[in-house]
């Protein structure tokens, strides 16, 4: 069938450009559409609407693919989808052809569409501007995590060559921040402290670190000065095989933010091993000095540590019987057991004993529940008995079986319990006397001083007062806060040389913390001292170099006072019948008269 | 003088349309709208004395929104795939659009345009990435739109193709 169907009236709704297509030519039917002729035709040139058929590339592009459409099928239509050509009909014309067939009837329809009637243009707009405008967002992201990325592996490049060099020195390296916790340890710092980094990261200097507390504390207080009056910080360390390790601490802020810290440790272990080698042991333990009476102490400590038999620690108050029992313990096979002193004197027989063997509710007054004593508190390790002199007879007795039979009996009880504990004696009197005396058992006594050690007072063990002074001064004033005074003056230490020491080293001690609590400027002066020691006659000139002993010093006073004992005690420091005992002990006697 | 169609590809906002403009008229707009479905401009050009007629198709940039109607690429001599330096995806959408030319009009010639060269600081693509590509353009170039860098010698060198072809 051929033909037309078309209504020129009905066309002329459409506003399109519409043409039959005839066997060999396209023909326009219906009127005109309101926009033709389209803007971009130069109004020289005059196309007819089938030229224009003629002249659009995408329309002779599009009635070819029309024709292959119409050849195949038998009804319906193909659209050319939009598309704008604007040397033919200006800039902002979008138009859009559709072939249309009808059985035989075959129609060419080309509609117009602008900007006002094509929604698809705003929304397709937005949709890309928006994913656009996303992965611009994206790709900026990237970028910056591709840059930081590269930092981060150039930061920890330079960090690990840092380090690297750090380590090749033996530095080890420890990284605190403004809450004074830990946030790094260097490879080096692991392997000096011996210790898991994940146990120290992120906790506080004090408790995290494995040395004592007092040591993080000295840490600590050296980096709250001035950094041109840091000093390295020393700490001594015991290894997992029991030897020490020393390490030397720099406390350094960090060049970025002075409110982080740098701990740059040093293992000096070799270096203090050569000087001890050189000029001798000055420490042993927690035990300071170096004289040769405290080198036979500390020679006779391992002898002792690690032979389990009870000892008797004898010496002066004050000069550190409990140091020499903490470090027998130390050094003996009970070192991870409990080391408990007890102090025997001044308490009554009942609490005394209730005390060291425990109690049974209602064994006395006031006992108001099961006791454990310290015998079975410090099963597997070793208990100190401070000032046994001073225990009740009752008790020595009870004491001895205990040593013994190595059970105790609770008070109140009958049943005996074992007890595994070390037993090491403390006293500053002369147990044979008080044997003599019938105060102290002569059976206990044989049994307490299977070995024995004697510690010197300080006045036979002057030689020492300057590294003890040294080392007592080096905690307290961190301490006490004093970390302004930098030294003690020479006529202080001359002070401390000449003075007798009746406290011992624990007066020593005392002394000194004294003096820097008073101390104002930069040196602990002979005024800062505890009046005691004021009036100190400077008479006996005393080198810290020298090594005089007790009998050098007696006699050299005597040649200054001419003989005169009383005056030459008090030179010394001594008491008159100190002195004199002294002089019959040290066989004076006869040099001094000829002097 | 001789016609050759010439079909503009690859994914949208990579500087297609912006690309003819450059060639066209010699601007630049900053301002970017999109292409709603087929532009069809015109450049006269003379390649080594012979003069030619570009009919340049400027196709819609195909993404999930619009795809490219294979038919519109018939008839083409050529090709230019464009892909846009600073985003990598666009790299996948003109490697599709090469498959597509291939399978409707065949091995023709065309050149692959990496734009956007004035953002070099910001680009994400590498030419290794595109070398499957590159071993089959007559031409890879990096050009920009906005400076008109390489513009003009891309489509010289697709019309001295075309006509060789």
């Amino acid at each position: 069938m051929s033909g037309s169907i078309h209504d020129a009236a009905l066309l002329s709704v459409f506003d399109a450009l519409i043409f039959q297509k005839t066997a060999d030519r396209f023909d326009r039917v219906g009127d005109l559409p309101s926009w033709f002729p389209p803007s971009g035709l130069s109004q020289e040139i005059e196309l007819s609407p089938e030229q224009l058929l003629e002249r659009s590339f995408f329309l002779q592009h599009f009635l070819h693919e029309a024709q292959s459409w119409w050849d195949s099928a038998e009804t319906g239509q193909w659209k050319s989808g939009l598309w704008s050509e604007p040397a033919l009909f200006g800039e902002d014309v979008v138009l859009e052809a559709t072939a249309v067939r009808h059985g035989s009837v075959r129609y060419v329809i080309l509609q117009r569409f602008g900007p006002e009637i094509l929604p698809i243009q705003p929304l397709l707009q937005k949709a890309r501007e928006e994913q656009l405008s996303h992965r611009q967002a994206v790709n900026h992201h990237e970028r910056t995590e591709a840059r930081l990325g590269s930092r981060l592996a150039k930061s920890e490049q330079e960090r690990d060559d840092v380090m690297a060099v750090l380590d090749g020195l033996g530095l080890g390296t420890i990284m605190v921040d403004a809450n004074r916790k830990v946030t790094f340890i260097s490879g080096k710092a692991r392997e000096l402290l011996q210790t898991d980094p994940d146990r120290m990261i992120g906790r506080s200097l004090v408790k995290g670190l494995p040395w004592k507390t007092e040591d993080s504390a000295r840490v600590e207080a050296m980096g709250q000065l001035p950094v041109a009056q840091r000093q390295a910080v020393s700490v001594v360390m015991e290894r997992k095989n029991r030897s020490t390790r020393a390490l030397e601490i720099e406390v350094q802020d960090d060049p970025r933010d002075p409110r982080k810290t740098i701990l740059l440790l040093k293992d000096v272990t070799e270096m203090e091993e050569l000087r001890r080698q050189l000029v001798g042991p000055t420490q042993f333990h927690d035990l300071v000095g170096k004289c040769p009476a405290m080198r036979v102490v500390y020679e006779r400590i391992r002898d002792i540590a690690t032979v389990d038999v009870p000892v008797l620690i004898d010496g002066e108050t004050g000069t550190g019987k409990e140091l020499v029992a903490r470090a027998v313990h130390q050094l003996s096979l009970r070192h991870d057991h409990p080391f408990l002193p007890v102090n025997c004197a001044g308490l009554t027989d009942s609490l005394l004993g209730s005390q060291l063997f425990g109690h049974k509710r209602g064994a006395f007054t006031g006992a108001t529940s099961d006791h454990e004593g310290f015998f079975e508190s410090a099963e597997g390790g070793t208990l100190l008995l401070d000032e046994i002199g001073d225990m009740p007879l009752s008790i020595q007795t009870t004491l001895l079986r205990v040593l013994q039979e190595g059970e105790i009996i609770r008070l109140g009880e009958s049943r005996p319990r074992k007890v595994n504990v070390r037993v090491l004696a403390a006293t500053n009197q002369h147990l044979q006397e008080l044997v003599q005396k019938g105060a102290f058992r002569a059976d206990l006594l044989y049994r307490i001083r299977v070995a024995r050690l004697k510690l010197p007072p300080l006045r036979e063990r002057r030689e020492d007062i300057p590294l003890l002074s040294a080392a007592f001064f080096m905690k307290s004033r961190i301490a006490l806060g004093k970390m302004h005074v930098l030294g003690i003056a020479p006529e202080t230490m001359q002070r401390f040389l000449r003075y007798s020491w009746p406290g011992n080293v624990r007066e020593l001690k005392g002394a000194l913390e004294y003096a820097l609590i008073h101390c104002r400027g930069e040196s602990v002066l002979p005024t800062d001292l505890p009046p005691e020691m004021c009036d100190v006659a400077p008479a006996v000139q005393i080198s810290p170099f020298c090594k005089p002993n007790e009998r050098e010093l007696i006699l050299d006073a005597l040649t200054q006072t001419k003989g005169k004992r009383a005056q030459a005690a008090k030179l010394v420091g001594m008491s008159r019948s100190t002195f004199y005992r002294r002089l019959a002990d040290l066989n004076i006697v006869q040099e001094e008269s000829s002097l | 003088m001789i016609q050759k169609k010439i079909c503009m590809l690859g994914g949208f906002a990579v500087g297609k349309t912006s690309l003819v403009k450059r060639l066209i008229s010699g601007i630049f707009s900053e301002k970017y709208l999109t292409t709603v479905g087929v532009k069809i401009d015109q450049k006269s050009m003379s390649v080594r004395g012979q003069d030619i007629l570009l009919v340049l198709w400027d196709l819609y940039g195909d993404d999930d929104f619009q795809k490219v109607r294979a038919s519109y690429l018939q008839g083409a001599s050529g090709y230019i795939l464009v892909i846009d330096g600073t985003r990598k995806e666009t790299v996948d959408v003109a490697c599709r659009l090469h498959e597509l030319a291939m399978k409707t009009i065949g091995p023709v010639p065309f050149v692959l345009l990496l734009n956007k060269h004035d953002l070099v600081d910001e680009w994400v693509v590498e030419c290794p990435v595109v070398s499957d590509l590159s071993d089959q353009a007559c031409l890879v170039s990096m050009v920009s739109a906005k400076t008109g860098e390489g513009v003009e010698a891309a489509f010289s060198a697709l019309s001295e193709a075309m006509l060789k072809s």
